[in-house]
């Protein structure tokens, strides 16, 4: 399995710390083009909150729309850091590795996305403060704590805290690298950051163990954070197709078959980027191939089930829903086509392209692969959401369908540069592949001889 | 290497080399494996007589029972079978998903399954008897659709929607196909092992190993060919348990409840399955490791590890049920709180908490706690509370459903198409069953009946994995790194 050879420890340093000591010729630019989107959406936003909702598509009926869509998405993207990380930490994945950083950061910034999405919903964004803490402000209003919505801050900012706290223990022993490299006020930086290292048994333990302590205490939160999403809708009694027993466990799959192939399309583009091929290699893509096969077909089978019991119930109201989802008909908007194209390319086709162990192994097709798994992903629970709500119910006088405007495309879009400046900005200060993982890795490897083959092979601590 | 190897198998991991715990467990040498559990396979400790003649009479206590039931209460009656339904329910859900324990291990290529393995395969065996007991099951299972005395044709919900008939034929032809399956998977995983052994059996063995595994000769195509089938097979499988349990639970246990519509059982019975089908495995193997005779070459790397897999499994047992919970608890719909009231809260609130401590809060700490999962105790033990409680939860959910399905004119309720005008469940629910002596003695024929099917597939096939063991032994060395010797795991492609 294991593929590529065993790199001495400077070398490691100065291949992976490439993109903090060295500045390449377009990464400014590209910050730049980034940045100027993403202030185009922020000024997109103050229009917005000037102006009031009334510039979206978003109407009586349809309440939750593209920003809502958003917010679920970018929530499922950040799953990838935890299953990527902790459980295949715990599962001591040894193709793990080089993604284990780049997968928690991704984590941080797509939740830091995310919780933007349903504050600009609002509108009228301070009012978050009455809505979601528990701060009266001597109104006598309190938030309803029973709901969902109170629940989702901070189910949100519990996983932000853990897994920034994840993603800076991982990362004290490339702070001292990156300290014993650098001058001047860089320096003063990493040391303080460096909290001390100096790489003696003690530390190393400590580190280990919080490290693993850490995976196992995430886990709950990381299952958690993406359940309470989903009784969002699912609690949600008055919009048929949404009152789901399996929403909670199909969410979780959802995020973790979205979040791990845009992990992959990241590094694909580090690796192609900065030259990591030593370190992000074939064997660590198909690995991640096989198991982004296993994780789409739990999420099918989740659809499968939510799609059947949905129509199970012969209730009117939902029949008309799925009717509206499924069947062509006269609305404005056609679902049924959008629906296949979803299934289509979250499901059928990557699974086809991720089968041969040779597509597995080509980048290209991986890209393209995990490219179409996202947008699947953001039609899915676009068409989850949208169409429960369009639907004409019973003693419901006023309908709309609902077509987003313009503010809400760009806004939307802005997130997608907003989360690969971020990315980009930490590539500059912080090392995205884990130096002392990657070492780490390599010290383990070993062959075995088993008759005329020479097998690779691993010590196990435990 | 070879002496120390064979210095470090079984229970010796803790010997003069420090860094070997139970998750370091070394396979014995190749060379030894076959004629230890030729051996071994010959003797028959006290242990194996108690399990087939304790078997072999629970199996007949159910007989007895099951032939009781039908003389007093007849077929046409369906509450009367609900206990019956829960026993079979209960051996399918043990049994069905243990051999596929043994497929995914494989494709994940865990080291410390090799023991295991087989103890997996065997319960296929048991997947032809599910079979036999799936008939009477389907006679019981009401029709969908009846014609009212009134003229007017009422159809009760189920995924075969527009259906009138007991779908019977389907039921049937997915036990069917998946029981075929496992079998398969048992013939093409132990061929070589009876290839191999047929030289060092004789009798009705050796005639069988000669039929099931004449043509093999262990050339390179056929090691490709086997371990191609077995993936295949293993995908095939898993999906065909998935399928059938989907079926199983859906019309037996959901269309059975008026207004009972919940995505999640599907996947939250999977996950059962999984989870009783991996606590089976390493109850079997802890029986066989301590009084077996097998210790040397059952070590406790496969508990250690698996315990893992089967502490996740509990997790993911309890969120399903508290997805379910949530969902409806919150959502005050009527139709919902009293499908909570009758299988939480009122009816079986009794046999709710104790299956919810017996597959839950007993066995959690006891996974969690490092100290019991090293010493090898820690996940049988949870194991054995897990089917407990996994058979009281068939009990609150099969035979809950069986009796809540009141008859009209010897027929259901059948549900209008808007299920909250449906009055039935506005009523207090009804109160819950209790077995009588012939329910009892079914149940207790089911649990017998897998150990008797059990026993006389360990005397019929090798009941280790000699050619996963032979081969794990080949990928496995211990050596030096810095100052320790550690384990050395070979992992090929």
């Amino acid at each position: 399995m294991q593929e590529g050879k065993v790199l001495p420890a400077a070398q490691i340093n100065r291949d992976l710390l490439r993109s903090i000591l060295e500045t390449p010729q377009w990464f400014w630019p590209v910050v730049s083009l980034l940045g100027a989107i993403v202030l185009a959406a922020a000024i997109t936003i103050g229009i917005m909150i000037n102006t009031g909702l009334g510039i979206t598509g978003l109407n009586y009926k349809v309440v939750w729309g593209f920003f809502i869509t958003n917010f679920v998405f970018w929530i499922g993207i950040s799953h990838a850091g935890v299953m990527l990380s902790a459980i295949l930490r715990l599962a001591k994945a040894e193709w793990r590795r080089p993604a284990t950083r780049a997968a928690e950061v991704l984590t941080i910034f797509s939740l830091m996305t995310a919780m933007i999405m349903p504050i600009i919903h609002t509108g009228r964004p301070w009012r978050i403060l009455y809505w979601a803490f528990p701060y009266d402000f001597a109104r006598g209003i309190w938030p309803n704590i029973r709901t969902p919505l109170v629940w989702d801050p901070s189910a949100i900012l519990t996983y932000l805290t853990s897994s920034t706290l994840f993603v800076i223990i991982a990362l004290v022993p490339d702070f001292a690298v990156l300290r014993d490299r650098t001058t001047g006020w860089p320096k003063l930086v990493y040391t303080l950051l460096a909290m001390g290292w100096e790489g003696n048994p003690r530390q190393w333990k400590l580190q280990i163990i919080a490290g693993v302590l850490l995976s196992a205490l995430i886990l709950p939160v990381f299952v958690s954070v993406h359940s309470i999403v989903s009784w969002d809708f699912g609690m949600a009694v008055a919009i048929k197709s949404w009152h789901s027993t399996v929403f909670a466990p199909y969410f979780v799959v959802g995020a973790v078959h979205s979040g791990v192939s845009a992990v992959v399309f990241a590094m694909i583009l580090l690796r192609w980027a900065y030259g990591w091929q030593d370190y992000i290699r074939h064997e660590h893509i198909d690995a991640l191939g096989r198991l982004l096969i296993v994780v789409a077909t739990g999420w099918f089978y989740f659809l499968v089930m939510e799609i059947i019991f949905g129509i199970y119930g012969l209730e009117g109201d939902e029949l008309a829903v799925r009717a509206l989802q499924f069947l062509p008909g006269d609305y404005g908007v056609a679902y049924n086509v959008w629906m296949i194209v979803f299934v289509g390319i979250t499901y059928f086709l990557p699974v086809i392209l991720w089968l041969p162990k040779a597509w597995r192994r080509n980048l290209w097709i991986m890209s393209a692969a995990c490219i179409s798994v996202n947008v699947g992903m953001w039609l899915e629970r676009y068409l989850l959401f949208v169409p429960g709500q369009a639907n004409k119910q019973f003693q419901t006088f006023t309908w709309n369908d609902y077509l987003p405007q313009w503010p809400e495309a760009l806004i939307v879009g802005a997130t997608f540069a907003f989360v690969s400046m971020l990315m980009l900005l930490f590539s500059r200060v912080f090392p995205l592949v884990p130096l002392y993982d990657i070492k780490e890795g390599d010290i383990l490897r070993t062959e075995i001889q088993v008759g005329r083959r020479t097998v690779p092979a691993t010590f196990r601590e435990d | 290497m070879a002496s120390e190897t064979q210095a470090h198998h079984g229970d010796q991991s803790h010997s003069e080399h420090g860094h070997f715990g139970p998750e370091m467990w070394v396979i014995p040498e190749a060379s030894v494996l076959v004629a230890e559990v030729n051996e071994k396979q010959r003797m028959t400790p006290g242990i194996w007589r108690v399990i087939f003649i304790a078997g072999g009479v629970l199996t007949v206590l159910g007989i007895v029972g099951f032939v009781l039931k039908a003389l007093s209460d007849g077929f046409s009656d369906h509450q009367a079978w609900g206990f019956y339904i829960a026993a079979f329910a209960f051996v399918f859900t043990l049994t069905a998903s243990a051999p596929l324990a043994a497929c995914a291990f494989r494709f994940t290529k865990s080291h410390w399954r090799r023991p295991l393995s087989r103890i997996a395969e065997i319960f296929s065996l048991v997947s032809l008897v599910n079979i036999l007991l799936f008939i009477p099951a389907l006679i019981v299972l009401p029709d969908i659709g009846v014609m009212h005395e009134s003229g007017e044709q009422l159809v009760r919900r189920s995924i075969w929607f527009q259906e009138l008939t007991n779908p019977s034929g389907w039921l049937m032809a997915g036990m069917i196909g998946l029981s075929l399956c496992s079998v398969a998977i048992l013939w093409v995983a132990a061929m070589p092992d009876m290839a191999q052994s047929r030289h060092h059996v004789s009798g009705f063995r050796a005639t069988l190993y000669g039929k099931l595994a004449g043509c093999w000769y262990g050339t390179k195509r056929q090691w490709q060919v086997q371990k191609g089938g077995l993936a295949i097979l293993g995908a095939l499988y898993f999906m065909m348990v998935v399928f059938v349990q989907f079926l199983i639970v859906s019309d037996f246990a959901m269309a059975m409840i008026p207004g009972w519509k919940d995505s999640i059982l599907p996947p939250f019975y999977t996950v059962i399955s999984f989870q009783g089908g991996l606590a089976t495995i390493l109850l079997v193997a802890y029986v066989m490791r301590r009084w077996g005779g097998y210790r040397e070459l059952i070590g406790q790397a496969p508990f250690w590890a698996a315990s893992k897999v089967l502490l996740g499994l509990t997790l993911l047992h309890t969120y399903h049920l508290f997805a379910f919970f949530i969902t409806y608890w919150y959502g005050r719909l009527e139709v919902e709180q009293a499908i909570l009231n009758y299988l939480m809260f009122d009816s079986y609130l009794g046999i709710f908490w104790a299956q919810l401590f017996f597959t839950f809060f007993i066995p959690f700490p006891i996974l969690v706690s490092n100290h019991a999962r090293r010493e090898g105790w820690g996940a049988p033990l949870a194991a054995v509370f897990i089917i407990i409680g996994l058979m009281l939860w068939h009990i609150r959910i099969f035979a809950a459903a069986f009796a809540a399905a009141p008859a009209v004119e010897g027929g259901l309720y059948y549900l209008p198409s808007d299920a909250f005008s449906f009055p039935a469940l506005l009523l207090p629910p009804p109160e819950a069953t209790f077995p009588g002596i012939a329910d009892i003695f079914m149940i207790l024929g089911g649990v017998g009946i897998v150990m008797l099917v059990f026993r006389i597939g360990m005397m019929m096939l090798p009941p280790l994995s000699l050619w996963e063991m032979k081969e794990g032994s080949m990928y496995q060395r211990v050596d030096t790194l810095i100052r320790g010797r550690y384990l050395v795991l070979g992992k090929p492609e």
